[in-house]
């Protein structure tokens, strides 16, 4: 049984059809990527999934049970963690803050021992460790992404979401956030990780989908994947080729 | 020189007031985004509590304060639920339209009940006050004063070092980012509610002894507040109290030195000035609570 099941799911903002029938699963301890260039539908898919946006048909299934009705705040209690596109850390409270409020989805845990657990992700971040009382608008993207990151393990997930973490970041910092998602892959958590970065997404991944206009096109290994010529062509900027297929 | 002091500490305590009012003020506005036009009322209906339990039943006093915080604190609840909450997902619009119309009802239904005479309370303590020099303590400016400091104590406190308080400043950045954290975005925006009608109805009850309690103070008592973080910048928490204790200052030294009948007055002309001339508050803009 995989962890979690898209069946048929379509999305509908208005007159745009977001999503058309996407049918995907992630299995237990997979790092699944979703590929597929901008308004492809792959931020659509992680909000379809965290309860932000309502499916117009389709099923979603998590841990064998279906979903559908429920909203965010119900659905990350369950164990799905969303890091969504553009971090959105709050801005007016520090990091250490941010990083709190991630545990938020779970009951029954005090305030010192999450203060603790904050302190401990710092040795995962420890980048973001001078920073740890810094307000969230005066960090730096990438130390923006990693308080994300943070913030969303909190909630100790069973599946984590990640929307595009290298987005806006120089290469460096983007290595750094990747070097972060192999740890945390090492650690046995599920992750699908929402990419445009085709070459890092596979880099980690076990699985990739790639998304087109709301339509999943193609699935397979990274290797399969990255030695696919139409992968290729639409994704490392041969656009002649993909608009001659359409 | 002891006139001076005299009025500064007049100024201050009916700054208090609006400093508190103020306070729900921004509150509501950071927790929803929008302008609650029916804030004054939450001073007014307190009053009027006040006076059904402690003259009208003949109740004591301090079971009757209790009883009307009590009773703010549900009406808060019900003012969420009715005005706020099925609107919560409209434009901003919609919403301030509500209020206008909730303002308009409650000052309205209190008229229907209570006529249009005003309402005397009798202060909270039984001693006037006391003199330092020649300058005349009232006792019910240093009880409106003290409340205010705990209060704001208490607020810095809780906002700054529970846990919940974190969650409320994250509802009132990002409600979404908020929702995806677990956090419940509904109930911290009904606590939010019903603090503020708590803190409003708390001013209400403090300055009614020094006022008349009437339909109308709701509306003057908005109007001083929402100057008040005009001045002190809008949406800004430190700022409303400032602009409230400026406020109150200004229009009581303008009362003694300029003219009495247009005290009231003074508010509207410094938040004109404002409005033309510092839009951004005394503060300017703080960039750590917009982006
Ligand atoms: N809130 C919205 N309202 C209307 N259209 C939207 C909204 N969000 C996304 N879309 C549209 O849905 C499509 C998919 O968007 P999105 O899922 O954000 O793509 P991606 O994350 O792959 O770049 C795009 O055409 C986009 O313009
Ligand atoms: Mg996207």
């Amino acid at each position: 049984m995989p962890l979690i099941e898209l069946k048929n799911v379509s999305v509908r903002y208005g007159e745009i059809e977001a999503l058309r029938g996407v049918s995907l699963s992630v299995e237990a301890g997979e790092v699944v990527t979703l590929l597929g260039g901008n308004g492809a539908g792959k931020s659509t898919t992680l909000r379809a999934i965290s309860g932000l946006t309502k499916p117009a048909s389709g099923e979603i299934i998590f841990e064998g049970k279906s979903m559908t009705g429920l909203g965010p705040e119900e659905i990350v209690r369950l164990g799905i963690a969303h890091v969504p596109e553009g971090r959105r850390v709050f801005p007016g409270l520090t990091a250490h803050e941010n990083i709190m409020l991630g545990a938020s989805n779970r009951s029954g845990v005090s305030k010192d021992q999450i203060d603790q657990e904050a302190d401990a992700m710092f040795d995962l971040f420890s980048d973001i460790r001078p920073f740890q009382h810094v307000l969230g608008w005066t960090l730096s993207g990438g130390q923006q992404q990693m308080v994300a990151v943070a913030r969303g393990l909190m909630a100790k997930p069973k599946l984590l979401l990640l929307d595009e973490p290298s987005l806006g970041l120089a290469p460096v910092i983007v290595s750094k956030v990747f070097e972060i998602i192999k740890e945390i892959r090492r650690r046995g958590t599920t992750v699908l990780l929402v990419e445009q970065n085709a070459r890092m997404g596979l880099s980690v991944a076990d699985r990739g989908y790639v998304l087109e206009t709301g339509r999943l096109v193609v699935t397979g290994k990274p290797d399969e994947l990255w030695n696919n010529e139409d992968v290729r062509a639409a994704y490392l900027g041969g656009h002649a080729r993909t608009a001659a297929k359409a | 020189m002891d006139m001076v002091f005299q009025l500064l500490f007049q100024g201050i305590g009916i700054g208090s007031v609006y400093a508190l009012v103020a306070l729900g003020f921004v509150l509501i506005f950071r927790a929803t985004n929008v302008v609650n036009f029916a804030q004054g009322e939450f001073s007014m209906v307190a009053a009027f509590l006040m006076v059904i339990f402690s003259v009208d039943l003949e109740w004591p006093y301090w079971i009757s304060f209790l009883l009307s915080l009590g009773g703010m604190a549900i009406y808060g609840a019900l003012f969420n639920l009715g005005v706020y909450f099925p609107l919560r997902h409209r434009t901003y619009l919609p919403v301030i339209i509500s209020t206008i119309g909730a303002s308009i009802l409650v000052s309205n239904s209190t008229l229907a009940l209570y006529g249009p005479q005003p309402q005397v309370l009798q202060p909270l303590l039984d001693f006037p006050g006391f003199n330092i020099g020649t300058v005349y303590l009232d006792a019910q400016y240093l009880l409106i004063i003290g409340l205010t400091v705990v209060l704001v104590a208490f607020q810095y406190w809780f906002f700054e070092h529970t846990l919940l308080g974190k969650k409320l400043q994250a509802t009132s950045q990002d409600k979404e980012m908020a929702s995806l954290l677990g956090i419940p975005v509904a109930t911290m925006i009904m606590l939010t509610f019903v603090y503020s009608a708590m803190i409003g109805g708390l001013a209400g009850i403090l300055v009614a002894p020094i006022l008349f309690v009437s339909i109308h103070m709701g509306g003057t008592i908005a109007l001083k507040a929402f100057a008040a973080t005009i001045i002190g910048g809008f949406g800004d928490v430190a700022g409303a109290i400032i602009g409230g204790l400026a406020l109150g200052v200004i229009e009581t030294f303008g009362a003694a030195y300029v003219s009495v009948p247009y005290k009231d007055g003074f508010a509207f002309l410094v938040l004109v000035a404002f409005l033309v001339f510092r839009p951004q508050g005394i503060f300017g803009e703080r960039v750590a609570e917009k982006a």
